[in-house]
């Protein structure tokens, strides 16, 4: 069989340059026990120039995750801890006072880093919410009349806890829209506690985290990500499984129809591409296929169907919907 | 039972005065049917006077006046023998009454005449016997009795009856009509072998390719036809399933010609998504290969 002369040759282009995520998950690994999953999608969030919101109770290492992703990846990392009396300023900075030359200097805020780490994203009121998604979507803020680009690779992980809602400031749906993946962090398995607890309790320090990232490394991997082939049959699927949201009852899912309030935004038709076409090169793969979709579907798609009050009730959760969707609509 | 049922209707109906015995021996006795009437009904009365053979009797009923509130409509007289010495006289009155309230039955003469036909007696005879006669008037005609206002008619159910059990028969043959095709249609589907549509469908398909048809075409129809085997063969979810959810349903079934199918299957993939672009021998073989694995399936049962 007659391979397609371009995609052969942009394959092997792919596995050489997809090499430093392998040494990149390696490092990474050797101080975060399981969660591999959780990883590979902060590498498909960063090649896609996507932002992730991170679900889970705490304690399951989700800063831990960040933090060492930005050291193996060679990234500038920044935690910001959102609280109640947070204001604008306190993320994309400030002007400042300077005595000696009698004038205002800029003075940049945390959000200038590769890797943010906004904690507890719904601690913030909207504004400071707003302001941050804001520079998300643009990559660039204002400081009084200055204008400043933001660092890039740019990237933002939001954690937010399921379990308290006390305090907190619900993101607004357009706002969680934005983000390209909501993932959730769940528990370790039992062996993965085990060998987490051993690791904890020793009186050595925690082994470090290597940089094994270039400088150039991630915009070739973006650059040959742009030019990773799409088959109009992995396309049709994508915008099937978008449409199956808004519109079950055409895909044989009546059911579903009155406990969707809200189907996925085209964003997530977007977004889903842009994921599974990051999926395929951390796979070494110079084109995509359904599998790649199907995986990211759930992540991708969740924070975008809004249930219904029936759903509620009947305690229908939108990964039941996904599923759902996934077993009826026909892979190509 | 007819009998007593007859006596207890003539009980409620009829009174019935008792026979009386007069001077010249004859026994009289008045009915009158029936004994409750609205004013200006009709009742009918019968006297029976049994008197001596070698007598006779005549009924004379007094003049219209006197017979107020009762007016004659009609009478027929009947004489016939009773016994061997008595004979019977039967006096049918039909008669119209008025008034109100209880109406004492008329009284009326018994002439005795011998047998040349002199009068030997004359006897007046007055009865017990007595008509309840309603009205819709106070006796004075001036004030209407309180009237119980007329019952509606309530709605016809009994006639709905029909309707209904028709409708409940209709829906029922439906339901048994459904039911039957619905089954009949299950029984054909089982008996419709997946392998032997697949088989169709890949000569059909290779039919096609001889007479041009793309390559690249022929193998994403070609993993369709395979998937939709499986699906049927196996009862797993195929054409729904990624190939690597199909590699797994097959691995945990332990199929025999697994390799075989998973080659062809990730072929196809590279056709569909990868831009490989197969030669029309290729696309033949991997029919053939197709066919082959279906023949190979079918004839090693389930797995």
């Amino acid at each position: 069989m007659q391979h397609a002369e371009g995609l052969e040759e942009l394959g092997r282009e792919i596995a050489a340059a997809s090499e430093f995520l392998d040494r990149a998950e390696e490092q990474i690994s050797s101080c975060i026990i399981g969660q591999k999953q959780v990883i590979r999608r902060v590498f498909i969030a960063m090649l896609s120039g996507g932002h992730i919101l991170l679900e889970g109770v705490p304690g399951l290492a989700k800063t831990l995750i960040v933090r060492s992703f930005a050291a193996a990846m060679n990234l500038r990392f920044r935690r910001i801890q959102f609280t109640p009396d947070m204001l604008p300023a306190d993320l994309v900075g400030t002007m400042v006072y300077n005595p000696k030359d009698m004038e205002f200097h800029p003075r940049q805020g945390p959000l200038f880093a590769n890797v943010i780490l906004a904690d507890e994203i719904n601690r913030s009121p909207a504004k400071v919410q707003s302001a941050l998604l804001e520079a998300m979507q643009e990559k660039q803020v204002t400081i009084g009349s200055n204008t400043f680009q933001l660092p890039s690779p740019f990237m933002v992980l939001a954690t937010q806890n399921p379990i308290e809602h006390e305090g907190t400031y619900l993101l607004p749906e357009a706002q969680v829209d934005r983000f390209m993946m909501k993932i959730i962090v769940d528990y370790p398995t039992y062996d993965e506690e085990l060998e987490i607890m051993q690791l904890a309790s020793a009186s050595g320090p925690l082994p470090e985290i290597r940089a094994v990232v270039e400088s150039g490394d991630i915009a070739l991997a973006r650059n040959l990500i742009d030019r990773i082939y799409v088959d109009p049959r992995v396309q049709r699927y994508i915008v099937d499984l978008v449409v199956a949201t808004r519109n079950p009852a055409a895909y044989g899912l009546p059911l579903l129809e009155p406990m969707i309030e809200y189907g996925a935004s085209p964003r997530a038709s977007i977004f889903l591409l842009l994921a599974a076409k990051a999926n395929a090169f951390l796979q070494h793969r110079a084109y995509i296929t359904p599998e790649d979709v199907k995986e990211l579907a759930f992540d991708t798609l969740r924070h975008r169907i809004i249930p219904g009050y029936e759903a509620e009730v009947d305690n229908v959760s939108t990964d039941d919907f996904i599923r759902d969707i996934l077993q009826h609509v026909q892979v190509p | 039972m007819i009998l007593a049922i007859a006596a207890l209707l003539l009980t409620f109906f009829v009174i019935a005065a008792p026979l009386a015995a007069n001077a010249e021996g004859a026994k009289v006795m008045v009915r009158v049917s029936p004994d409750t009437v609205y004013a200006g009904e009709r009742i009918s009365g019968t006297i029976l006077v049994q008197h001596r053979l070698g007598t006779t009797v005549a009924v004379e009923l007094p003049d219209s006046l006197a017979l107020s509130p009762f007016i004659l409509i009609g009478r027929t007289n009947t004489t016939k023998p009773f016994s061997a010495s008595m004979t019977e006289v039967r006096v049918e009155l039909e008669l119209a009454v008025f008034g109100s309230g209880s109406q004492q039955f008329p009284a009326f003469t018994l002439a005795f005449f011998d047998a040349d036909g002199l009068m030997i007696g004359r006897q007046e005879h007055r009865t017990d016997a007595q008509v309840i006669v309603k009205t819709l008037t106070s006796p004075d005609m001036l004030d209407f009795r309180p009237l119980k206002p007329p019952e509606r008619p309530g709605f016809p159910f009994r006639l709905l009856l029909p309707i209904l059990f028709g409708m409940l028969g209709l829906a029922a043959a439906v339901l048994l009509a459904l039911f039957l095709v619905k089954r009949k249609v299950r029984l054909f589907a089982e008996t419709v072998d997946p392998s032997q549509v697949a088989g169709r469908k890949l000569r059909r398909l290779e039919g096609r390719l001889s007479s041009g048809m793309q390559p690249s075409e022929c193998y994403a129809e070609l993993s369709t036809i395979i998937r939709e085997y499986l699906e049927r063969h196996y009862h797993i979810q195929a054409l729904e399933a990624v190939t690597q959810e199909i590699e797994r349903d097959l691995r945990k079934l332990g199929v025999s010609s697994f390799e075989t199918i998973m080659t062809l299957l990730r072929q196809a993939d590279l056709v569909k998504f990868a831009d490989s672009r197969p030669t029309a021998d290729e696309s033949r073989n991997s029919i053939r290969k197709a066919g082959e694995i279906v023949r190979s399936l079918e004839s090693g049962g389930k797995g």
